[in-house]
């Protein structure tokens, strides 16, 4: 069954009466449950844009997206919140956590919205558990300054996971650390999607970081330029 | 690095657990994010505290000078109201309330009485003591100076100490003080002194606002249970019988062949009234009102002295005195009284006029003691508003100045924590719940700005009570406003900056580096 089905997505931009920029020109894609997709293009291909519909944070111009079977493409903006929360975990690339709060309580922030709000002791219980998962146990105290590049970006995909949400969007996650750090995430992506079934779409620049996923599609222009499995299923030799 | 303030934690987390779970969000966000930083929300807190400070000593500043506005007027003693037995109303006054009541008045006396009561002149020729041609004295006679009424001479036995009672129990009445007046000699060692003695009640202390104790105490109410031979010396009695400023208390007297022991002296805090030979304050002796009845054999009363809880009140507290002691004396519609209710304003207004324009006077008193109290109290109050006008302008800048420094904060944080507002977006936060996290912020700064700034206030007015000398009252309601008045600048403040944060759109939130 697909988790993304998106069809003939357009987003225009209108800057003024006469300016207008078409970020996406009729897209069409769908995505299987448990796949990990890439999203290669360089800039100004309409990538961030999808991104940013695919994560609910913009509705399309036209055009048809359903998320996990739902028709998500002409919701408001408070019940494209209630679906970021449930169903979607974002990692950015400059991994936008609290300066002042612990490891721990940033991994707690999806848990304080949405439907559930489980309580105090859960909250951390399972954000304990999310720590775990990317392997930070020990760290979840330290305030992200007395983090490493690579630990904060695992912080932030603990707090992806938080919600226990079924889509993962990465958005150019290796971007600001260097590359053994950055293929340390890479691999975590890697071992959450074979573990755990989670659907991963990532989105880069970078060609090398794009063949860590299954499948890789190139936009150039706010369309689909090409559309391929990659052999090898993104894992690393040394993982 | 993670500062925490000191809180009841468990009481909070109680409360916090028994909310809606938005809110509950919204409270705990906002919490940690004052607590995250703690220098800016000192800072706002500071800026807040101090208006609601000033408003809070506004308040108590107010109050204060009302107060002492309210203690002046009852220290000019306006609010005295004395019963005498009899009527010596003259002809043509009208009763007080100013009600004309025709077949109330002028029975009472032989018209050739009322012309020697008005003009003062002749004495009155009774057998008193004091009248007695062999005594030696070189002032005028109780009659000569306060007139056969006042002086008690000749008054009809008409007051009880039931009566006394009864009018205790009139709404609007403070104190009441029963007396009896005899003129008597007094004698201390070889000296002797002719003087009055007022048999009275411990409340007299209070009633007479310029008395004060030199030495020793007033006769206590035990000893007027007891009707115990203990005497109070007015000063001037003290001076004759003891010499000037001598300390008496301890020694004895002899008052009608009764040895009395002396408690105390009063002396007078006024200085418009120093005490003279002849006056009827402290050129006088006070005992328990009992001890007079018991030596005399006697249960009548010549007056009973009563203060109204407010001067404004005087003449509505007279008029149900009058009602009631007609009631209790079974008299009718169409008979006169039988007692005789003087304010200390009559009184006053009366001295030394015409009988005619004493008359037409005493017709006026309702209206004259209105606009007297009215000047007296607009006098007082118009400094003291010009002070509160002051520091209410004060006190309103400083919260303009505080409300705009919590929505600058506000501002500014939300401008500051943009990406923070983008990223809860991103994780789930609907507008509500961003929305609600600023305000609550803002709500928490007013409520903590607001006690703070109370007990700031609090302070400032006792500090401005002890080093200026200016009455100061610090009420739970001025508490309260002020603290109101903090929560809702929080309020108002947070709407603008809560709105501009709800509003924003995720992507350019998180976009903006």
């Amino acid at each position: 069954m697909a988790a993304i089905e998106v069809r003939d997505l357009v987003k225009t931009y209108v800057l003024s009466e006469t300016h207008r920029v078409e970020a996406l020109r009729g897209l069409t894609l769908s995505v299987d449950k448990g796949e990990f997709l890439s999203v290669l293009g360089p800039s100004g291909s309409g990538k961030s844009t999808l991104m940013h519909i695919l994560g609910c944070l913009d509705q399309p111009t036209s055009g048809e997206y359903r998320l996990m079977g739902r028709d998500v493409a002409r919701l408001g903006n408070d019940e494209r919140a209630r679906i970021r929360n449930e169903e979607i975990g974002f990692v950015f690339q400059s991994f936008h956590l609290l300066a002042r709060a612990s490891a721990l309580e940033n991994v707690e922030l999806p848990m304080l919205y949405g439907a559930k709000r489980p309580s105090r002791e859960e909250r951390r219980q399972q954000a304990a558990e999310a720590l775990e998962a990317v392997r930070l146990s020990d760290r979840a105290t330290h305030a992200p300054s007395q983090l490493s590049g690579g630990q904060q970006q695992r912080v932030a995909i603990a707090r992806a996971l938080a919600n226990r949400p079924r889509l993962l969007l990465a958005d150019e996650p290796t971007g600001n650390l260097d590359t053994r750090t950055g293929r340390e995430i890479l691999d975590t992506f890697a071992r959450l999607n074979s573990e755990r079934g989670l659907t991963v779409i990532m989105i880069t620049h970078d060609r090398q970081v794009a063949q860590y996923a299954s499948r890789s599609v190139e936009l150039r222009d706010g369309r689909i330029l090409t559309d391929e499995a990659i052999s090898g299923n993104g894992a690393t030799p040394d993982a | 690095m993670l500062r925490r303030i000191p809180l009841n934690r468990e009481q909070i987390q109680s409360l916090v657990r028994e909310m809606p779970a938005e809110r509950r969000t919204a409270l705990e966000t906002a919490f940690q994010s004052l607590r995250r930083y703690p220098l800016r929300t000192a800072l706002t807190l500071l800026g807040l505290a101090f208006g609601v400070a000033a408003l809070m000593a506004t308040i108590a500043l107010g109050r204060g000078a009302q107060e002492a506005i309210r203690d002046q007027v009852r220290a000019a003693g306006l609010n005295v109201i004395e019963i005498t037995a009899g009527n010596y109303r003259t002809r043509g006054e009208r009763p007080i309330g100013g009600v004309e009541a025709p077949t109330r008045h002028g029975a009472a006396l032989p018209p050739g009485a009322l012309e020697r009561l008005l003009r003062k002149i002749e004495p009155v020729a009774l057998a008193h003591p004091e009248n007695d041609p062999m005594e030696k004295h070189d002032h005028p006679t109780a009659a000569e100076r306060l007139g056969d009424s006042a002086a008690g001479l000749g008054a009809a036995a008409t007051l009880t100490s039931d009566d006394a009672e009864a009018i205790a129990s009139v709404p609007g009445v403070a104190h009441v003080a029963s007396g009896i007046h005899e003129s008597v000699r007094v004698f201390a060692g070889d000296r002797r002194w002719f003087t009055r003695l007022h048999g009275t009640d411990v409340d007299l202390v209070q009633i007479r606002r310029s008395f004060a104790m030199q030495h020793g105490r007033f006769f206590s109410s035990g000893e007027l249970r007891r009707s115990s031979q203990v005497v109070v010396l007015g000063s001037v009695a003290r001076d004759q019988l003891f010499g000037q400023n001598e300390d008496p208390v301890g020694r004895d007297v002899t008052i009608w062949n009764q040895t009395f022991e002396v408690v105390g002296v009063v002396v007078s805090t006024n200085w418009m009234n120093p005490g003279a030979p002849g006056d009827d304050e402290f050129d006088a002796v006070y005992t328990p009102f009992t001890t007079v009845h018991r030596l005399l054999n006697a249960t009548n009363l010549n007056s009973i002295t009563v203060t109204a809880a407010s001067s404004g009140r005087v003449t509505e507290v007279s008029r149900s005195i009058t009602d009631l002691l007609r009631e209790r004396h079974g008299i009718g519609e169409t008979q006169a009284d039988d007692f005789t209710v003087t304010t200390q304003a009559s009184e006053v207004l009366g001295k030394g006029l015409h009988p005619k324009v004493a008359e037409t006077l005493a017709g006026n008193i309702p209206n004259l003691e209105r606009t007297t109290l009215r000047q007296l109290a607009a006098t007082l109050e118009r400094s003291s508003r010009t002070m509160s006008a002051l520091l209410l302008a004060i006190a309103l800048v400083s919260l303009i100045v505080g409300a705009i420094g919590i929505s600058n904060v506000m501002l500014l944080s939300v401008r500051e924590r943009i990406r923070e507002i983008g990223l809860r977006m991103a994780v789930g936060a609907q507008t509500g719940d961003v929305g609600s996290q600023f305000l609550t912020e803002s709500v928490l700064l007013g409520a903590a700005g607001g006690v703070l700034g109370v007990v700031i206030g609090a302070v400032a007015a006792v500090v401005v009570e002890s080093s200026f000398g200016l009455a100061v009252e610090v009420s739970v309601v001025a508490g309260l406003i002020s603290f109101v008045v903090a929560l809702l600048t929080g309020v108002i403040a947070g709407v603008s900056p809560a709105r501009r944060a709800a509003r924003l759109d995720p992507i350019v939130a998180l976009g903006s580096e």
